[in-house]
């Protein structure tokens, strides 16, 4: 059968589909920047200024760089999640099929910054802090390893993880229709280590005076580190999103329809 | 209107109650403030009551420099308080130590009257121990050294310490020892780490190969949906089976062939051996000479000046002297007694002896049998920098201190004083 | 099983060489690998870290009694959970590689950048314990059995029983004896006292420190079989967490007016 000239244009207006690693990109080496210039102060200054919290120095050095990160952290949050709101699609009944599925894949590639935030302050920064325990005699709430890691680690992936439930429920019908439980889980749980730090803090300033890891003090943090396997939850939520959504785009033969 | 004014109202609760919010959630992660590295971190009830250390020399001066590999030698002793803090464990497990950022200094020798310290040990209250740490120079840089005791459960109690300058090159570094079974080890710190290495490698590679063979195929989308439709056999193939089996049987020989080798390569081992030292309890050569007993002590806060009220009787035949009065570190001298300026060593670190003399009321000699009352006066800043002045943020307002006096022939008698402390803010 | 006419419009899309869905979807894959990798690391390390972790950190801490029983059991944990959805959602009978992969990885980045870099620790004194032909051996019976009771009993325990005989090679240099200052000592006991760690005097050490009955010095053995014990229990718990994880649903959202959704909306 002869092509219509209507197919034909039918067919050019079908974009194709990119998908977008721009802004993961940027996020990773925004990352990597914070996260590895942190490292780099700290070998250098933990050392020179950073042995004893009495000295004036510690205060210059360390004092100021954690009243620095409470300032920006709570405005980055309030500032993200605030904008993510107010420019809300108002709409999401209307959402056209392939806006929509540009939107999730973008969530998706955010969700691999998310992570590798995560990997800085449940791995990298977390157990740096031990090395850190066996050079001061003792250790306090606030360290060169402290500051990094429940300071700047913890809230960052927080912001983040916040950042990107406040996308889903502002922009993807799937999530904003009802709440995903995993999702809570897996953005908003492992804020719950905040306040584990005042707890495990309280903890070392009254009653352990030892350092090593593995005390049932910390398992508060090992707790709340568990709730990532609700992100196996949230994959089956996109397979089951995947599979409402990518039909209203493609044929049998995979082929984009629209 | 009524309305405009309570929304206002309400708007201006709200961001009251949200600010405290974040102040209260900034306060929960600050606990536990005022702590730091070294002896300043804690309390002073801890710091006076526990370890008294002197006659405390290091074997290089304070500030030396010093290059990477030469070693350094710590002596002296170590007074275990009698009136032991009871919200802590007795020193029924211990172990010496050196107070160091990490290992910057390695650890060669430690002694405890003469006994080997490589494992913990335990003491007696009111005792006094020698003490020997040996350090080896590790990493260039400027560090802090004192000798130190790890009490369980209290942590550790730091000695007075100086500042060694490490030059040269951390990579020259060596340490050397040979085993029993006579390995020469060349360098500690390296040995045995190619093979560590290696067997991480050889099963990383396995892992990852296991995991390309299924990477290499669609994951999510695809087998979700099958999964779905109940096709294992799409799945997890025939093949994907057969490979499995061997893997299961390549794993166990590697690990039973991996652990015949090691057995040949190391025949004779030895578990980690976690016995206790003992240390002889070691005799009170000063018992019953002196007895000392504090009427009352005050703490002048803005003079920074600590006051004790004490009954001296001297039980001796020959005349005594209060030369000293030595409190978490802190050594106040007494200018009038030659032998305890004698004791104070030209290097000792300054910061810790009081630059004003040991104020005592009455100057002249206790004689054989006498029983004085003086007022011994303490002033220095040091109670400050040295945070001993947190006596006032105390859940326990006493001290503990020793006092040094010396006889008409120079010879030294230290007994124990302490009491409660009371805090005096105005003249 | 059948499948919906959607999700068998999305087979027959996805399966369907170099198309659109196929390259989407292969998109998705590398999006979820790389999610998975480093949340992995962040989850598991921090788990282990925090309740095994001493023994991992130091030489002179890996004995023959805690370390031995204590890490299968607690490595069992989140590869046992996410075998679940692994296995029973997408049919990858890989989540103990994947978890035994991502976790040395964390550690050695850790124990070099942070332990050897950062405080100087030797790496003779800090390497990570070797964990993943256990967990292997735990994914590949599950592979073969595709059943809970057969994968706990023996997948669970070769996690504990391949955990001792995978460390030997690399530990057993460590256990040569030493003489220093007179005293017998081991060459992970004379690492663990040289190596200054300012906060670990040597009580602290949670290691074996004698009993009267180590069965003729076989402790070895008797904390293995005790430690597969635990782990055929625990790979079946923490799979049944990993199913009640994965099979949260949701709650209802209370703002979804403000996104222009309506009650009706839920029935999409």
């Amino acid at each position: 059968m002869a092509v219509t000239h209507e197919e034909v244009r039918q067919a050019k207006a079908i974009a194709p589909f990119k998908f977008n690693l721009k802004p993961m990109i940027m996020g990773l080496i925004v990352l990597i920047m914070i996260f590895g210039g942190a490292r780099w102060y700290q070998q250098w200054a933990a050392w020179d200024y950073g042995l004893d919290a009495t000295d004036p120095m510690f205060d210059k050095y360390w004092m100021r760089v954690f009243w620095g990160e409470i300032i920006v952290e709570v405005t980055l949050f309030f500032s993200f999640v605030g904008y993510l709101w107010m420019t809300r699609d108002k709409h999401l009944n209307n959402l056209k099929p392939r806006e929509e599925l540009r939107r999730l894949m973008l969530w998706v590639s955010m969700l691999v910054v998310y992570a590798f935030a995560f990997y800085f302050a449940g791995s990298f920064y977390a157990e740096q802090d031990a090395t850190w325990h066996q050079t001061v005699v003792r250790d306090t709430s606030f360290t060169p390893s402290h500051i990094f890691l429940f300071y700047m680690s913890m809230p960052v992936f927080i912001i983040l993880g916040f950042s990107l439930f406040f996308y889903a429920i502002t922009r993807l019908p799937f999530f904003a229709r009802k709440i995903s439980i995993g999702l809570v889980l897996v953005v908003c749980g492992p804020f719950m280590l905040l306040p584990t730090v005042g707890y495990n803090e309280w903890g070392h300033a009254f009653w352990l005076m030892e350092e090593y890891f593995t005390v049932p003090l910390h398992w508060g943090f090992v707790f709340f580190g568990w709730t990532i396997i609700a992100l196996s939850g949230v994959l089956i939520q996109v397979m089951k999103y995947m599979v409402e959504l990518l039909p209203k785009v493609i044929n049998e033969k995979g082929e984009l329809t629209s | 209107m009524t309305t405009m004014k309570s929304s206002k109202r309400n708007a201006l609760n709200v961001r009251a109650a949200l600010i405290k919010s974040v102040l209260l959630m900034v306060l929960m992660c600050v606990t536990g403030l005022a702590l730091a590295h070294g002896e300043r971190n804690q309390e002073p009830f801890l710091r006076m009551k526990t370890l008294h250390w002197y006659d405390v020399k290091w074997s290089v001066e304070n500030d030396a420099t010093i290059q990477v590999n030469d070693v350094v030698e710590m002596t002296g002793k170590v007074h275990f308080f009698s009136r032991w803090p009871e919200v802590i464990n007795k020193p029924s497990t211990i172990f010496l130590g050196n107070a160091t950022p990490g290992p910057v200094f390695l650890r060669v020798e430690t002694y405890l009257d003469g006994v080997p310290m490589i494992q913990s040990t335990g003491v007696e209250l009111g005792h006094v121990y020698d003490f020997k740490v040996i350090l080896k120079a590790r990493i260039p840089g400027r560090h802090h050294v004192h000798p130190m005791i790890n009490v369980e459960s209290a942590g550790g109690l730091v000695g007075p310490g100086i500042w060694i300058n490490v030059a040269g090159n951390a990579d020259d570094f060596v340490y050397s020892i040979t085993t029993r079974t006579g390995t020469e080890i060349e360098n500690l710190g390296s040995y045995a780490v190619p093979n560590v290495v290696k067997w991480h490698a050889i099963w990383a590679i396995v892992g990852v190969l296991w995991l390309l063979w299924w990477f290499r195929r669609p994951l999510i989308i695809q087998r979700y949906l099958l999964v779905k439709q109940g096709s294992w056999s799409q799945l997890i193939t025939n093949n994907d089976r057969k490979i499995a089996a061997s893997l299961i049987v390549g794993i166990i020989v590697t690990l039973i062939y991996a652990n015949n080798i090691t057995k040949e390569k190391y025949p004779r081992t030895v578990p980690l051996q976690g016995s206790k030292a003992h240390v002889d309890t070691p005799v009170n050569k000063y018992a019953g000479m002196v007895t000392v007993k504090n009427l009352s002590a005050e703490y002048y806060l803005p003079g920074r000046t600590v006051t004790v009220k004490a009954e001296i009787t001297n039980n001796t035949n020959s005349p005594i002297q209060v030369g000293e009065f030595t409190a978490a570190n802190i050594r106040f001298v007494n200018h009038s007694v030659p032998a305890a300026m004698k004791g104070v060593d030209v290097g000792y670190p300054g910061e810790l002896v009081a630059n004003d003399s040991l104020k005592i009321s009455d100057q002249t000699p206790i004689q054989p049998g006498e029983t004085k009352i003086l007022d011994i006066e303490a002033t220095d800043v040091a109670w400050e920098t040295e945070r001993l002045s947190s006596l006032l943020n105390d859940p326990d307002s006493s001290y503990g201190a020793l006092l040094f006096f010396y006889n008409a022939k120079g010879e030294r008698i230290i007994e124990e004083i302490y009491g409660q402390i009371i805090p005096t803010f105005i003249d | 099983m059948k499948l919906t006419t959607n999700e068998a419009t999305l087979l027959s899309a996805v399966t369907t060489p170099n198309s659109d869905a196929a390259r989407i979807s292969r998109g998705l894959d590398m999006f979820v690998v790389a999610i998975l990798f480093f949340a992995i690391i962040a989850a598991f390390h921090i788990h282990i870290m925090l309740t095994v972790g001493d023994w991992d950190f130091w030489v002179d801490w890996k004995d023959r009694m805690y370390w031995v029983t204590a890490t299968p059991m607690l490595l069992i944990f989140i590869p046992a959970a996410l075998s679940y959805p692994f296995m029973m959602k997408f049919g990858l009978p890989i989540a103990g590689t994947l978890c035994a992969l991502c976790l040395v990885i964390g550690e050695w980045i850790s124990r070099i950048v942070g332990f050897h870099l950062w405080t100087y620790f030797p790496y003779s004194m800090i390497w990570p314990a070797i964990v993943l032909p256990g967990l292997m051996l735990m994914d590949l019976v599950l592979l073969l059995s595709r059943n809970l009771f057969i994968t706990s009993i023996f997948g669970g325990s070769a996690v504990a029983f391949a955990f001792a005989p995978a460390n030997w090679p690399i530990l057993a240099p460590y256990h040569e004896p030493v003489v220093h200052m007179g005293q017998l000592v081991n060459v992970a006991d004379m690492i663990g006292y040289s190596f200054t760690r300012t906060a670990t005097p040597e009580y602290l050490r949670f290691i074996e420190r004698g009993t009267l009955r180590t069965f003729g010095g076989e402790s070895t053995l008797i904390s293995t079989g005790f430690s597969g014990f635990v782990c055929m229990i625990l790979f079946f718990v923490w799979w049944k967490i990993g199913e009640w994880l994965t099979n949260l649903g949701t709650i209802p959202n209370v703002v979804k007016k403000h996104v222009g959704l309506g009650d009706d909306d839920d029935e999409k």
